[in-house]
């Protein structure tokens, strides 16, 4: 079952690869889409400006302003963009199975070895991203979030993938389970936030009129950090529920505790910059960027610190 | 929520008249109050947020009492003090920190400071030093934030909870007409019927969608309110006051009950607790197994606990499954090997005791304990092979007894002594009597726990409160068009919840249907 669990890993990498390569392809035929279409029509959008969420999806680039305007014919952005969906899709059908696989063999949920965490890491991320895909049509999202699953499937790939039994620490399968699966979907609305704000900033001015507004990328990052700072209050908690039975202290300043606290503050900080005037567009997207810097140090810093965490 | 292109042409048809989500030249409608109090200028309980300009000469005029007020609410305040906390903390994750054993006293944590950190950090050990960094949770403006933090919060609530409250109790139920024209959500309906069964449409289609349902005091026409989820706001207090009531069971925790996170269970030998709890705890028995692979599977002490002589309790203590008597908790947290030692001069007992092999030999070829007999002025280490170890000259079955006296360089005799066998040094008689197995456990008692608990059930409730339940409002305005047909304006604040405009949306066209 574990070489079963293998062949699904290695398809979800494949089509995890694929789906990004769909998404910056189709992105690249918007763009060649509406440069033909140009100049009239410059960045296109249906409905009023602020129907923001509504407004973002690749497949609206080639709904031109007026609705009786042609549409482009060829292999146009919405298929491709369509296509991209399918093999998220088939991409978390993969490392469903691959990790379901895993757990029916090893009795315990998905998170004991790097590898493992690696690829729930993965599988949250994508799951998320799917959601917001799905909710909000933020296709555009993909361009970061693809590449960011890619390179957890291809870390967890570089680590062993033996099965190895569970020490007694980690034996409290109730509150350890719950514990990573909550921290799974936070981390994984906050790598959304992070490609909403990553495209905010990042994004070549010539590609900018494919991408939403920033108005619209700053309100899907609040939206997944809304998701995600409650689950993350909940992963906080519940670590020190798990400290508290396991070692007496619910609190005890270890590596990893503090920076899942970092973590925390910062999304903390980032929604009252939100409240506050004058902190959103880039200074918000800047605090979006941290808070998954220290996501992925928290989940990276395990190999570094050492601390009460370090078996796991 | 409808998402798609063609959804939102439907939606637009049906509602044959202007709906529309957008203020113009106002694109950060994410905060609808600020919106409106923008749009209708003193509608002060709306303007819950609006902030005091602390740059602005009025306020720098202000009491000093009333400065360190506006400066405890303001937004920015609290901002920083998240970010700075955030910042030291980061701080303290990627430093070393000391141990509190190393920082016990001045000379061990000079010895802690020389060795790694000075490996590590070489010439800014000073500097990083100077500014509390190797210590940076107990520096005390790290605490120092912690209780700013919580006067700001305490004056955020403080100073938002009434406003809140009004909001929620006596919300304003008008509004003028500029307010119809500028919201960021707005729909204009124009029904046949009169004012009267008009605005019973509205108010109709507000019930329908659970909305609550107040009318205006509208001289001419008729003014309606609808809202929902209007408790959703105390959210926000209820997440800032969790803040303090965790910070408060860190207190508490840390300043009563106590932890002793050494103590070591001899099997078989009752050891009193102490802490006034008047336990005394038994190790009936020890067992560590393992997997095939040697990792640990499984650490198990079978405990015992006495009070004045009559057992209160026993349990099987596992990493996970402390045993818990009357507030204190046992946890399994290590274990070992001990020696039972016995000492004695002409026959009589000055030492007995299991002595715990505590630490091992920097190679790690053997394992090392320490007893003191301080009338005596002697200190022995008593050494046996590590486990899985096979040294020549301390084979399996026999200790070193190491003798120091205080004074004397050298030690005074290190023999090797066979199990059940004496040895003299010194006119001292040492006997190892007999190797016995030893649980070390952490034993605690923490009154402040429970209160982080009611403060984290209360900030995840609060959150969710807050993100889930936004409170949603929206104003009619019907008047007479003089025809036998009435107009009515509607329009509402978009309270960063991007779902209520799809609501709106439907509540305006289930008014404009209704009227058949
Ligand atoms: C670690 C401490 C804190 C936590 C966990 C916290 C939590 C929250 C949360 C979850 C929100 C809702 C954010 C949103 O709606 O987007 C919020 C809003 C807010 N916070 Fe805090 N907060 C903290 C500290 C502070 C401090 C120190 C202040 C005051 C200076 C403050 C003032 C506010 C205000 C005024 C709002 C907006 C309230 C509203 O919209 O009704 N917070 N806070």
């Amino acid at each position: 079952m574990l070489t079963y669990s293998q062949f699904a890993f290695v398809a979800a990498l494949i089509t995890s690869v694929l789906a990004t390569i769909a998404y910056f392809w189709a992105m690249s035929a918007g763009h060649r889409a509406l440069k033909q279409q140009a100049p009239q029509r410059q960045r296109v959008r249906v409905g009023d400006a602020s129907d923001d969420l509504l407004d973002d999806d690749l497949a609206d680039i080639a709904v031109p302003d007026a609705p009786e305007a042609p549409r482009y014919s060829s292999m146009s952005a919405a298929t491709l963009a369509r296509f991209a969906t399918r093999l998220t899709w088939l991409a978390i059908a993969f490392l469903t199975v691959c990790l379901g696989l895993r757990m029916a063999v090893t009795g315990n949920g998905p998170f004991v070895s790097q590898y493992e965490f690696a690829t729930s890491m993965a599988w949250g991320i994508l799951v998320s991203y799917a959601y917001f895909e799905w909710k909000y049509r933020a296709r555009t999202l993909a361009l970061f979030v693809m590449p960011l699953t890619v390179i957890a499937l291809a870390y967890a790939g570089t680590q062993p993938t033996q099965v190895d039994p569970l020490v007694p620490a980690l034996q409290n399968s109730l509150l350890l389970t719950l514990h990573i699966i909550v921290a799974i979907f936070a981390y994984g609305a906050f790598a959304v936030s992070f490609a909403a704000a990553a495209l905010d900033l990042w994004t070549p001015q010539k590609w900018r009129h494919l991408i939403p507004k920033p108005e619209v990328l700053d309100r899907l990052g609040y939206r997944a950090v809304v998701i995600g700072f409650p689950l993350d209050t909940m992963v906080l908690v519940l670590g020190a529920i798990w400290a508290e039975i396991a070692w007496g202290t619910y609190w005890s300043w270890d590596p990893k505790e503090t920076a899942s606290l970092v973590t925390w503050l910062i999304y903390g900080g980032y929604l009252h910059a939100r409240v506050a005037r004058g902190w959103t567009g880039k200074r918000a997207s800047w605090l979006l960027v941290l808070g998954f810097a220290s996501v992925v140090l928290t989940f990276v810093g395990n190999a570094f610190f050492g601390g009460l965490h370090s078996y796991s | 929520m409808s998402t798609s292109v063609r959804n939102r042409q439907e939606a637009r048809s049906r509602v044959a008249t202007r709906v529309t989500a957008h203020v113009p030249g106002h694109v950060d409608s994410v905060d609808g109050l600020d919106d409106l109090a923008h749009v209708e200028h003193g509608v002060d309980v709306l303007d819950g947020l609006h902030q005091p300009d602390k740059g602005h000469p009025h306020h720098r005029n202000q009491h000093p009492l009333k400065r360190v007020w506006l400066f405890l609410i303001s937004m920015r305040t609290g901002l920083w003090i998240i970010l700075l906390l955030g910042l030291l903390t980061l701080a303290g994750t990627l430093l070393i920190q000391a141990t509190p054993e190393a920082r016990a006293d001045e000379q061990a944590y000079a010895q802690w400071l020389a060795g790694t950190p000075s490996e590590r950090y070489g010439g800014w050990v000073g500097i990083l030093d100077r500014l509390g960094l190797f210590h940076v949770y107990s520096t005390w403006y790290f605490q120092g934030l912690f209780v700013v933090l919580s006067m700001s919060i305490l004056a955020c609530s403080i100073n938002r909870a009434p406003k809140l409250w009004r909001v929620a109790t006596h919300p304003r139920t008008s509004m003028r007409e500029v307010f119809f024209t500028h919201a960021p959500l707005r729909a204009t309906i124009d029904l046949p019927g009169d004012v009267d069964s008009a605005a019973q449409q509205v108010r109709d289609a507000l019930r329908g969608k659970h909305f609550r349902v107040l009318d205006g005091t509208a001289k001419t026409g008729a003014d309606v309110y609808g809202d929902r989820f209007r408790w959703g706001p105390f959210g926000t207090v209820v997440a800032h006051l969790s803040i303090i009531v965790i910070m408060l069971g860190f207190v508490v925790s840390a300043t009563t009950g106590f932890k002793d996170t050494d103590f070591i269970a001899p099997v078989g030998v009752d050891v009193p607790v102490g802490h006034n709890t008047g336990l005394t705890a038994k190790a009936l028995s020890f067992t560590d197994t393992y997997y095939e692979n040697g990792q640990p599977k499984d650490y198990v002490s079978d405990l015992v606990l006495t009070k004045d002589g009559r057992q209160v309790a026993r349990q099987e203590v596992r990493v996970n499954t402390p045993l818990i008597y009357e507030g204190v908790w046992f946890h399994q947290a290590f274990f070992g090997i001990g020696v039972d030692v016995k000492v004695s001069e002409n026959g009589k007992e000055l030492f007995r005791e299991m002595v715990p092999l505590k630490w091992q030999s920097n190679d790690g070829q053997q394992s090392i304990g320490q007893f003191e007999i301080p009338e005596k002025g002697i200190s022995v280490y008593v050494i046996q092979a590590a486990s899985g170890q096979v040294l020549k000259e301390l084979p399996a079955g026999t200790a070193q007894f190491e003798v120091h006296k205080d004074g004397v360089e050298n030690p005074l005799g290190w023999p090797v002594i066979d199990q059940g066998d004496s040895i003299d040094v010194d006119g001292l008689t040492y006997t190892f009597e007999r190797n016995r197995p030893y649980t070390g456990l952490t034993i605690k008692q923490d009154k402040g726990s429970w209160i982080v608990w009611v403060g984290s059930a209360l900030l995840i409730i609060g959150s969710y409160l807050v993100f889930f339940l936004p409170h949603r409002r929206i104003w009619a305005r019907v008047r007479s068009n003089g025809d036998g047909t009435s107009r009515v304006m509607i329009g509402a604040p978009l309270k960063r919840d991007p779902a209520f405009e799809p609501v709106f949306k439907n509540i305006v066209s289930s008014i404009k249907t209704s009227d058949s």
